[in-house]
């Protein structure tokens, strides 16, 4: 074992810090998270053509699979990744993006697009307001690229007024 | 504000066909669907990248006995990713059957064994079906509303039999209304 340790190139070890552990019970680390990662996005980006043009969906996935395509295309390292995406780790990228695979195949059998005409939805804006002493359900801070798919879906509606500048932590949310 | 933008998100990504009615409030966020849609709603929640809700916390039943569609079963969805709660709702009447979420909730095999038990809203393909609060050989759904609270049978040990005989019930004292709108004693004579 200490043999093989020693014989390999020492400049393999100073490119890419391995990681040890994804710190999540049952997620194995992914040694070569980057490959699988743009196979995936790419398998995904042909999968969603078989969507209907102007759909919601559509337009979500290939905003967001585009950008996690491109950051993962421009670096190299599974952490400059991880970083630049504030999406967790690369093993969860891989999980999110194995599953939606599965969500467009399903969908695709489904075939729940278009609407029919006589569709009625009942919108219900409920505006009132909670009590002072009910604690209010603060989630953190959203990933920057959700506020881009969002856009996207919503046909560039989506104002400045809407997009939050900086996240606010209320002290109630502080989780450990 | 911010918990509100997944439910946006959400709203604007799924398929409109399956979503008769949205509710946005601060008190909590929900959709209302129909019989054969909750499956293919949970399973979207569940697997999309933008709203991974992956933990299925209650599904309960509620009984409105003035509507057609009598019952309304309702599922809380939590996502852990994105810190966020959904619910949606499904009515269905007494012969309807629901199509089962089990496939990608688990542990939902026992809420939905629960709301056939108390409710008898039954589920299509579900793996195993039985009763799960009740007694064995109990007749009724205990929490529809025209259940009386007291049943029709009541149950006791009987020492000559030696094992437990059920009979209809037997009060001692009339069941008491207490209207509780006046703390006045109600008198008829006005």
């Amino acid at each position: 074992m200490f043999l093989r340790r020693f014989a390999r190139p020492s400049s393999l070890m100073m490119m890419a810090k391995v990681k040890e552990t994804t710190g999540i019970v049952g997620l194995e680390v992914v040694p070569n998270a980057r490959e699988v990662l743009i196979d995936l996005y790419n398998k995904t980006l042909t999968e969603i053509q078989r969507v209907p043009e102007d759909e919601g969906y559509r337009k979500a996935v290939e905003s967001f699979t585009r950008h996690r395509l491109s950051v993962c295309e421009q670096e190299e390292d599974w952490e400059s990744i991880e970083k630049k995406l504030g999406c967790g780790q690369v093993e969860e990228l891989i999980e999110e993006a194995r599953d939606e695979l599965k969500l467009i195949d399903k969908m695709i059998e489904w075939d729940p697009w278009g609407v029919p005409d006589d569709y009625e939805c009942e919108v219900v804006e409920n505006d009132a307001p909670v009590p002072k002493h009910v604690p209010l359900h603060r989630p953190g801070p959203l990933p920057e690229e959700f506020y881009k798919t969002l856009e996207a879906v919503m046909g560039g509606k989506l104002d400045g007024a809407l997009k939050k500048d900086e996240p606010v932590i209320p002290a109630t949310s502080q989780s450990t | 504000m911010d918990n509100q933008f997944i439910f946006k998100y959400s709203w604007e990504t799924l398929p409109k066909k399956w979503v008769k009615k949205m509710e946005r409030s601060e008190h909590g966020n929900s959709y209302d669907t129909n019989t054969d849609c909750p499956f293919q709603l949970l399973c979207f929640l569940q697997l999309h990248t933008y709203t991974r809700v992956q933990v299925s916390i209650d599904i309960c039943g509620v009984d409105h006995p003035s509507r057609k569609r009598r019952f309304e079963v309702d599922y809380n969805l939590l996502s852990t990713r994105y810190n966020s709660r959904i619910r949606v709702q499904t009515s269905a009447d007494e012969v309807t059957r629901i199509s089962q979420v089990v496939s990608p909730f688990p542990p939902v095999g026992r809420w939905e064994r629960e709301v056939w038990d108390m409710f008898g809203v039954s589920s299509i393909n579900h793996p195993d079906l039985r009763r799960i609060s009740t007694d064995y050989g109990f007749e009724g759904h205990p929490l529809r509303k025209d259940l009386p609270l007291s049943g029709y049978v009541e149950v006791r040990y009987d020492d000559p039999e030696k094992h437990v005989v059920s009979e209809p019930i037997e009060m001692t004292q009339e069941f008491r209304y207490f209207d509780s709108a006046s703390p006045w004693e109600q008198r008829s004579d006005g």
